[in-house]
């Protein structure tokens, strides 16, 4: 993996001002400032991680935004090198023209595509998935990129992250779920309560304090051989 | 093949299922041919991407871009309702209070009780 350091190409604003300048329409970089450029690394898309995308509309954000500073950071200037905003996920669609459009967006037949049902919790217009997790996908098709068992292009769940093999796995399990739950967990439930009861009633072999003979070994423990011991009942019958 | 059983542990093929093999309408093979039909397009058009000589960046996968897209941005579709409200304020305000009372009541009374000479240090190390 190497890195390479490169530098965004000119934003529309960037390139009619280059082309005030000169009239030809030659794709000219003009001389931006260096926090303006972005580390490019030769990963596949899969490997790029959210922090990194994040980062990166947060620099550019910053460094090209028209308000100095901390406003630049919640302006919505974007640069055109990313998909147009017909590309990316929009709001829950209203109208039956707007799942088609959102369908056709997300590579699915209008008849399949289900938005995730709107409440609030900031979904949009993302479609609602199969819960299942790359487990339960064929092993044996030439998927495009077979570790994830998932083809270029295909709608991806919400929760794909959580999906990959490494993770969650929804296969059938050998008994059912609930049987599971309920042998584990009642196994687990019962020796603690039996513990508990152990430590609350305990119950052990009779005892007693030591009986030493002798009058309790009077002479022993060095006291006066002359003094008569006291008598120590250590019976009753 | 009619006597096909799933591996342990593993789904049934969607291709092993028996309620599509039989008896299927015109309009359900229809779906299923649309359905390919898409996926071939898109699998034809990372082909062409990924076999071309001239090609010199990323092979960009706009379905990842739009996934990243949405869940870095939920707050745009975000709305305050009763169940939001209350996950946010289960999450995010009970707890700070529920820990500064617990932590809160727990060493003072730790501290009442060194201060009395009752502490019972368990498992010391040093004197």
């Amino acid at each position: 993996m190497h890195l390479q350091f490169g530098c965004n190409p000119p934003t529309k604003s960037q390139r009619r001002r280059s082309e005030e300048k000169n009239t030809k329409k030659t794709l000219d970089f003009p001389k931006l400032s260096p926090d303006a450029c972005v580390f490019h690394c030769s990963m596949s898309p899969q490997q790029l991680n959210m922090a990194a995308v994040g980062f990166r509309n947060w620099a550019r954000a910053l460094s090209k935004g028209k308000q100095p500073g901390f406003s630049a950071l919640f302006s919505q200037v974007r640069a055109a090198s990313g998909p147009s905003k017909g590309m990316l996920p929009g709001p829950y669609p209203q109208t039956p023209e707007e799942r088609a459009a959102a369908a056709k967006k997300y590579n699915m037949r209008v008849e399949d595509y289900e938005p995730i049902p709107d409440n609030g919790e900031g979904y949009g217009d993302y479609p609602q998935l199969p819960d299942r997790s790359q487990h339960e996908r064929d092993p044996w098709y030439s998927w495009d990129h077979p570790d994830l068992r998932r083809n270029w292009g295909e709608p991806i769940h919400w929760d794909f992250d959580m999906f990959i093999r490494n993770r969650v796995d929804t296969s059938p399990s050998p008994v059912a779920w609930h049987t599971m739950c309920k042998h584990l967990f009642g196994f687990v439930g019962f020796m603690l309560l039996m513990f508990y009861l152990g430590e609350k009633f305990p119950s052990y072999q009779p005892v007693a304090p030591k009986q030493y003979p002798y009058s309790n070994l009077h002479l022993e423990r060095g006291e006066d051989p002359e003094k008569q011991p006291e008598e120590v009942k250590h019976f009753n019958i | 093949m009619a006597d096909y059983r799933e591996a342990p542990l593993a789904t049934r093929p969607k291709t092993l299922d028996p309620a599509e093999y039989f008896n299927l309408s015109l309009d359900q093979r229809r779906a299923e041919e649309e359905r390919a039909g898409l996926r071939a397009q898109l699998k034809r058009q990372y082909q062409m991407q990924l076999n071309n000589p001239h090609r010199k960046e990323l092979i960009e996968d706009p379905a990842l871009t739009r996934w990243v897209y949405a869940r870095t941005n939920p707050y745009n579709h975000f709305r305050a309702t009763k169940k939001t409200s209350l996950l946010g304020g289960l999450f995010g305000v009970v707890p700070l209070f529920v820990l500064y009372y617990v932590l809160k009541t727990d060493r003072d009374k730790k501290e009442e009780q060194i201060k009395a000479g009752t502490y019972d240090r368990k498992f010391k190390l040093a004197y």
